[in-house]
C-alpha cells in the first residue's frame, strides 16, 4: 500500500470507532545467540479520544508495545489497525506518512534537535509533509503559542530548561494535528512541579479530542487517566476503566 | 527535506566542530587544488617540451649525408654519400607529404667587425629552408632568391650573434668580414630561444648567407660538386611524419643508388619523433594518478566525518523517522551534506590550485633566472576542461564518500535510538 492509499484509506475510515487495535500481537528480538520476546499474544482495542494509561515495571514490555503503536517497529505476530488501516499491510513509505500525520510523539528525553531552534524543531514534521516554509512556521508558532512558548521560538533546546524542552517535544507532536498521541515517560525527566505541567498540557489535548496514550512506570502519573493498562512480562495483566 | 535544507544542516554541521571540519577540508582542498595545479604543470610542460624542441621549424624532418652500412658494402667500400642541390630539386618534384624542402651549407669561419673578431657558424641558406624554420624578423629582411641567385654577399644574423659581432654600434647596412669577405648586414633574426633539438649552434648564435655564396666561398676541397649540409622538409601533418620521412628516404635512397632500407646511408631525424619518444603520457599519467590519491584520501576523509556524524546523531535520526521522515529523507540529507562539503572543499581547491598555477605561471618565479633557463621552465597552462575534470573528480568522490554514511543512516532502527535505557 503506498503512503497517498493510506492516507485516503485513513481519511476514510475517520469514522471507524477505535483508534487503535491490536490483535495476538507478539513482538521477539534476538538478542546475541537468544531471543527476547518483549510482547505476548496482546489483544487491545483503545476507542478514539480515549485517554490510556501504560504501566509496568522496566522490561515489561511497555516501551515495546509504543514502538508498535507508534509504527517504529512492526509486530513479529499479530495484526495491528491504526484508525482502521492493516499496518502490516503498508509499505516503509506508508508508515512515515502514518507516523508524520497521524501519529504525535512525546519522548522521556525529549529528542529535540540540538542544533535547530525550537521553532524549526517544531516545525520538522511539517518539513517532511512537504508543507511550505512560511505556513510551517505560522503553523509551529501556533503550537509553541499552545504550550506558551512562543517566546522560546529562537532559541535552541540547550538555552531552555528541562520542562520547556518537554513542552516544545509536545508542540512538535501536535503541530500535525495527530489524532494520537503517544507519551513515553513524558515526565521521566523532570521535577514534580514541571511533570505536572506537562500532564496538564496532555490532559488539555485529550480534552480537545486526541486519544492520548501515556507509558510510565509511575503509578500516580499512571493513575490520573481514566483507563489504566498494567503491562507485565510482555501480557497485559489487568486493563481497568473508571468513570471520569 | 529541500536541497537548501540538507546545505544549511552541511554548513551546521561544519561549523559544530571547526577542527574536524578544518582536517576534512584541507585533506579535500589539498586535493583538488594538487590536482589542478598538477595537470597544469604537465600541459605546461608538455608545451614548454613542444616548443623547445620545434624551435629549429615545425613538423621538421632532417637528413645529413650518410655513409652505406657494412650489411650492404665491405669494408672498404663504405663510402661517404654527400647531397647537392639536385637532390634538393628532385625531392621538391617528387614528395608528397611535405609542402617545402629547403637545403642549408654550414661551416665555421672567422667573423670580424671594427676590430671584434670571433668563430662563429655560418649557414648557406635559400627562402624555403628560413621559411621552413620560420623564425621572425627583429629588423631588415632575409635571404632573398634574387640574393641566391646573383650571388650577393648579404648576411641575416642571429640575435645573440648580433649583440656579440655587431654590439652597440653596428647596424642593418654595416660591413661584417667573413673569412676575410666582406657581406653587408640585411636583418637581424628576433630571439628564438634554448633549442633542445640543433643541428649545431642554436640559430641565435648563427650567421645567414645566401647559399650560392656559401657553396663558392667554402666549398668542399675533395669532391668536384656543390655539397649542402643538411637537407630538410617540413611536412604537411604532424601525425604523418614518419610518412613523410619514409617518403624522404625513397626519393634519396634512390638517387644515391643505395638500398631503400640502408638507414645509415640516409639517416633521417624529426624532432618531433624524438619528442614523441619522450614518457610524457607516462609523467601526465603520474601526476593524475598522485593527484588523484591526495584527492582520494580527502574522500575518505568525508567518509571517516560523515560516519562520526551518522554515530553521533542517531538519536536525531530516529527522532525524524519518528516525525514522519522516509528513509529516503534521511539518505538524502546524509548525500547532500556530503555533496556539500565536497563542493565546499572542492571550490577552496580550485581556487587554490588555479591560484598556485597561475601565480607559478607568473612572472614573479621567473625574475632572478636568465632567458636561456626561462626557456626551458614550464609555464603551468590551466584551462576549462582541468578545472572540469578536477570538479566532477571532486563531486563524484564527494558522492561516492556520502554515500555509505547516508546509506547507513538510512538504515537506523528508530525504535532503538528513541529507548532511553
Amino acid at each position: 500500500m503506498t503512503a497517498s492509499e493510506v492516507f485516503r484509506e485513513s481519511q476514510a475510515r475517520v469514522v471507524t470507532k477505535s483508534a487503535v487495535r491490536l490483535a495476538q500481537v507478539h513482538k521477539k528480538y534476538s538478542m546475541g545467540s537468544g531471543e527476547v520476546h518483549a510482547l505476548r499474544g496482546i489483544d487491545l482495542e483503545i476507542a478514539r479520544g480515549e485517554y490510556v494509561s501504560v504501566m509496568g515495571p522496566s522490561g515489561s514490555g511497555k516501551s515495546t508495545l509504543l514502538e508498535i503503536l507508534g509504527c517504529l517497529s512492526r509486530p513479529s505476530e499479530g495484526r495491528y489497525w491504526l484508525h482502521g488501516v492493516a499496518v502490516d499491510e503498508v509499505d516503509a513509505d506508508g508508515l512515515a506518512k502514518l507516523r508524520g500525520e497521524a501519529i504525535g510523539f512525546v519522548f522521556q528525553a525529549f529528542n529535540l534537535l540540538p542544533r535547530l531552534t525550537l521553532l524549526e524543531n517544531v516545525a520538522l514534521p511539517l518539513l517532511y509533509r512537504g508543507v511550505p516554509r512560511r505556513t510551517r512556521h505560522e503553523r509551529a508558532l501556533g503550537a509553541l503559542a499552545r504550550v506558551s512558548l512562543e517566546h522560546r521560538a529562537a532559541h535552541r533546546p540547550g538555552e531552555v530548561s528541562g520542562g520547556e524542552r518537554q513542552r516544545a517535544a509536545i508542540a512538535r507532536a501536535l503541530v500535525n494535528r495527530p489524532s494520537l498521541l503517544l507519551a513515553d515517560e513524558p515526565t521521566g525527566n523532570l521535577d514534580s512541579a514541571h511533570g505536572l505541567e506537562i500532564l496538564a498540557l496532555l490532559e488539555g489535548i485529550h480534552a480537545d479530542g486526541a486519544t492520548v496514550l501515556i507509558v510510565t512506570h509511575d503509578a500516580s502519573i499512571g493513575a490520573r487517566p481514566p483507563r489504566r493498562i498494567a503491562i507485565r512480562d510482555g501480557e497485559i495483566e489487568s486493563d481497568a476503566s473508571s468513570a471520569t | 527535506m529541500s536541497v537548501l535544507e540538507s546545505l544549511r544542516e552541511a554548513l551546521r554541521l561544519l561549523l559544530a566542530q571547526p577542527l574536524r571540519s578544518f582536517l576534512t577540508l584541507f585533506g579535500l582542498v589539498w586535493g583538488t587544488a594538487a590536482l589542478i595545479f598538477l595537470l597544469s604543470w604537465g600541459e605546461g610542460l608538455q608545451t614548454m617540451l613542444d616548443t623547445a624542441f620545434q624551435r629549429a621549424g615545425k613538423n621538421l624532418v632532417q637528413t645529413w649525408p650518410g655513409r652505406i652500412s657494412e650489411d650492404y658494402s665491405p669494408a672498404v667500400d663504405r663510402r661517404w654519400l654527400w647531397y647537392t642541390p639536385e637532390d634538393v630539386a628532385a625531392l621538391r618534384a617528387r614528395v608528397r607529404e611535405s609542402d617545402l624542402v629547403g637545403a642549408e651549407a654550414r661551416t665555421h669561419a672567422p667573423a670580424a667587425f671594427r676590430g671584434r673578431a670571433l668563430s662563429v657558424e655560418v649557414r648557406g641558406v635559400e627562402p624555403e629552408s628560413q621559411a621552413i624554420r620560420d623564425v621572425p624578423l627583429a629588423s631588415g629582411r632575409l635571404i632573398s632568391r634574387e640574393d641566391v641567385e646573383h650571388r650577393r654577399r648579404v648576411l641575416v644574423l642571429g640575435q645573440r650573434a648580433r649583440e656579440r659581432l655587431l654590439g652597440a654600434e653596428g647596424r642593418l647596412g654595416s660591413w661584417v668580414r667573413l673569412d676575410g669577405t666582406p657581406f653587408q648586414v640585411v636583418g637581424v633574426l628576433d630571439r628564438v630561444g634554448t633549442q633542445l633539438s640543433r643541428d649545431g649552434a642554436e640559430i641565435d648564435d648563427q650567421l645567414w648567407v645566401p647559399l650560392s655564396v656559401h657553396l663558392a666561398l667554402w666549398p668542399n676541397p675533395w669532391i668536384d660538386e656543390q655539397m649542402l649540409s643538411t637537407i630538410f622538409a617540413r611536412a604537411k601533418d604532424r601525425k604523418r611524419i614518419a610518412e613523410a620521412k619514409r617518403e624522404l628516404r625513397w626519393v634519396l635512397a634512390d638517387r644515391l643508388g643505395v638500398p631503400f632500407d640502408d638507414e645509415e646511408a640516409v639517416p633521417i631525424f624529426s624532432p618531433v619523433e624524438m619528442l614523441d619518444r619522450l614518457p610524457l603520457d607516462q609523467q601526465n599519467g603520474l601526476y593524475l594518478l598522485i593527484a588523484l590519491t591526495t584527492l582520494l584520501v580527502g574522500g575518505i576523509g568525508i567518509l571517516a566525518m560523515m560516519l562520526d556524524s551518522v554515530q553521533e546523531r542517531r538519536a536525531e535520526i530516529g527522532a525524524r523517522l519518528a516525525l514522519g521522515a522516509r528513509r529516503r529523507d534521511v539518505l538524502l540529507q546524509f548525500l547532500w551534506e556530503g555533496v556539500a562539503i565536497g563542493v565546499l572543499g572542492g571550490a577552496l581547491g580550485v581556487l587554490f590550485g588555479a591560484g598556485g598555477a597561475l601565480l607559478l605561471g607568473s612572472q614573479v618565479f621567473r625574475s632572478g633566472i636568465s632567458q636561456a633557463q626561462r626557456d626551458l621552465v614550464p609555464v603551468p597552462e590551466l584551462s576549462l576542461a582541468i578545472v572540469l575534470v578536477a570538479v566532477l573528480a571532486m563531486a563524484g568522490l564527494a558522492v561516492v564518500a556520502g554515500l555509505v554514511p547516508a546509506w547507513r543512516a538510512a538504515r537506523i532502527d528508530p525504535a532503538e535510538t528513541l529507548r532511553v535505557e
